[in-house]
């Protein structure tokens, strides 16, 4: 009995041994080692091309199918819910007015009944949809990626489909995921242990040159651990020692994507858990800015620090997101004006992710980050373009807002996203009520300035 | 009944159409935008709204919240108003900016208009005894005109006056100068917005997407 089970028993092991040794060579060979050297086979570009021709094949099938069945096929989300009108406050109340009497008015001259139509109705309106709510919901696709995250609206149309989603599933789930979240430990891990070891030794350029290499190493190891597939444009922009680098802000991941590139010094304030002991063995190889969380609010001591650490040329340039929330990528909304008055040179840096992949945006409101983390890990790709823009400064007679909104719009155009005015802070708290007087001012200046003319005449 | 929706199937769809007259698109569109005012829950409160930026700068805002959670605008003989409302509440109140298609008939449209004419009636008339009175109606003018300063309280009062005496004037011509002058009944207001143009006016349009245009391969975005 036990001469029969033995030769099984053994060769089951033999087989798992050789398994793991495979995976994990082939992991070191076409991962790690390119990471750290800083070269690529092209792996990724290559994976990333056959996905984009099996979605658009997908997207075609379903288009047949829906034809054939006559289903009601997947409409694009709309940006708008209704239709706005282009026309100003007085205009409108002007032609409200002459439809509901026969008399012809030439101004807008005394309150009427019906002048309460036209705020009631704007109102209504901005419930039903308004242009600052709907930045902080993640973006729809028009094409099907496979993923059922991206949308519910898609129903069984062909068993070929659902075979291929189904395909789709397993190697995201089955090989994919456990291979991310290895990279991620390995990164991660490497990056902890790592940084100890060189903060260790005596300040000096070796150190410098060397903490350098390591923090590039592993946050290449992250960018493969979310098989993310970033273009560079313009690197001759980078930004240089004694600088700010400003981008926009559209989830956590965006700093393992512009550091994997170039060196920077972080801001932010310090957490418990494993974030904590990140931050804590990183800021012994080099210096980050880690604020505590009482010391967040004094905004004085905040623009001291950051002052300090500009002008000290050896230190790496800041890397801040000015929006100060994650927006969902297709608008970039106010940049606060703190990290603008400091008057050191700004780097802008635009940063757009290719939706068709997967959506990385993250709403805050909606997952915590490790239910964040995992969907990126399970999504096929995470593909994106940064691109640096030229180095801009403060110019004379102009004040800090004014300088962030110039380059704001500088990313917003590089880009293709939306420019806004308004406050990413918006998504928690309430606008201020001398907004709400504006528009009372202009209706009453309206009225009052109509009684003058009259009283003059 | 509003706070026990969970997955909402066509046939639900069905009963809230006909109670409407939405389309199932617009249905489906406004359930998402309840859903993200609402935050994911099933019933909307007055803080909700508090957080939509355009609407704060609305000078009628408190009237226009007020109108959302007003029982009368239910189209059931109740009064009085909600704390909460859910979704099918919600769709009935925006069903009175609803526009008319070209399929409505001549008595739907008059329906339409005397709805849309009570929603704002309903908007004026803050204690609901069926009249606007001249405090009522000063109340809704100083909200509309600024606090700031570019007019007077005095003035404010004014202008509220003289439109409320030109109402009563186009109603009780030969009113006696000792009269006190009751308010505004829902007939009258009919009467001095008789000729408006609901239709066009009180109404916001749906964009109507068509039958979908894939496009596949690089946006152009």
């Amino acid at each position: 009995m036990e001469l029969f089970f033995n030769p099984f028993d053994n060769l089951v092991c033999i087989l798992l041994g050789i398994s793991f040794t495979v995976w994990f060579t082939l992991l070191l060979v076409f991962i790690i080692v390119p990471a750290i050297l800083g070269v690529s086979f092209g792996i990724r570009r290559l994976y990333m091309k056959t996905l984009l021709k099996i979605f658009e094949w997908a997207t075609l099938r379903i288009e047949r199918g829906a034809k054939e069945n006559n289903h009601l096929l997947y409409k694009p989300y709309s940006n708008a819910i209704i239709a706005k009108e282009p026309t100003s406050l007085e205009q409108e109340i002007k032609e409200i007015r002459r439809s509901g009497s026969n008399r012809d008015l030439d101004s807008a001259s005394e309150f009427e009944m019906s002048d309460i139509f036209y705020f009631a109705r704007r109102g209504v309106a901005s419930i039903m949809d308004d242009e600052v709510t709907k930045r902080f919901s993640a973006e729809e696709l028009e094409s099907w990626n496979l993923l059922t995250r991206s949308n519910n609206n898609f129903h069984y149309i062909s068993l070929r489909l659902t075979v291929l989603w189904g395909l789709g599933l397993l190697i995201r789930y089955g090989f994919l995921l456990p291979l991310r979240v290895t990279l991620a430990f390995t990164g991660v891990g490497l990056l902890v242990f790592l940084t100890c070891v060189i903060g260790l030794l005596p300040n000096g350029r070796m150190k410098n040159l060397l903490s350098k290499k390591v923090h590039l190493m592993c946050y290449r190891i992250c960018v493969r651990a979310l098989t993310a597939i970033i273009t560079y444009h313009d690197s001759e922009n980078k930004p240089k020692n004694g600088g700010i680098c400003v981008a926009n802000h559209t989830s956590p991941i965006d700093v393992i994507i512009l550091a994997s590139d170039s060196c920077y010094a972080m801001v932010g304030q310090i957490h418990g858990g494993l974030m904590g002991v990140i931050q804590r063995s990183m800021v012994k190889a080099c210096p980050h800015i880690w604020f505590e969380r009482s010391e967040v609010k004094d905004r004085h001591l905040v623009a001291k620090r950051l002052s300090d650490h500009v002008e000290d040329k050896t230190k790496l340039p800041i890397l801040i997101f000015p929006e100060g929330t994650c927006i969902n990528n297709t608008s970039v909304m106010m940049f606060k004006k703190g990290s603008f008055e400091i008057g050191a040179t700004v780097y802008p840096v635009a940063i757009k992710y290719d939706p068709r992949f997967g959506d990385a945006f993250w709403n805050s409101s909606k997952f915590g980050m490790v239910n964040y983390l995992l969907r990126m890990m399970s999504s096929w790709a995470i593909v994106c373009s940064v691109w640096y823009l030229p180095p801009m400064s403060r110019e004379e007679g102009e004040d800090a807002v004014q300088f962030a909104n110039r380059v704001k719009a500088a990313i917003a155009r590089q880009g293709g996203l939306v420019d806004l005015l308004w406050d990413g802070g918006l998504k928690r708290g309430k606008v201020k009520e001398t907004f709400k007087e504006e528009q009372q001012k202009l209706y009453s200046k309206m009225l009052v300035g109509t009684q003058e003319d009259r009283s003059r005449s | 009944m509003g706070a026990s929706h969970t997955r909402t199937e066509p046939n639900e769809f069905q009963d809230l159409m006909d109670k409407t007259g939405f389309s199932v698109e617009q249905i489906k569109n406004l359930r998402k935008r309840f859903l993200q005012l609402s935050g994911n829950e099933e019933t909307i409160s007055r803080e909700n709204l508090d957080s939509i930026p355009a609407l704060a700068n609305n000078p009628l805002k408190k009237e226009i919240i007020n109108a959302i959670f007003d029982k009368r605008n239910q189209h059931e003989s109740e009064v009085g108003s909600f704390q909460e409302i859910g979704f099918e509440q919600f769709l009935m109140v925006m069903s009175h900016f609803r526009p008319p298609t070209l399929k409505t008939t001549p008595e739907e449209k008059e329906a339409l208009r005397k709805e849309k004419l009570r929603f704002l009636f309903n908007m004026h008339d803050t204690d609901n005894d069926g009249t606007i009175t001249l405090d009522e109606y000063r109340k809704v003018v100083e909200d509309l005109l600024s606090k700031s300063g570019a007019i007077e309280p005095a003035t404010a009062k004014g202008i509220a006056d003289a439109a409320m005496l030109e109402v009563a004037s186009t109603n009780v011509p030969h009113m006696a100068p000792d009269e006190f002058y009751e308010g505004i009944t829902f007939e009258h207001f009919e009467q001095i917005l008789k000729g408006l143009e609901m239709e066009t006016r009180m109404h916001i349009r749906f964009l109507d997407v068509g039958t979908a245009t894939m496009r596949c391969g690089r946006s152009t975005s």
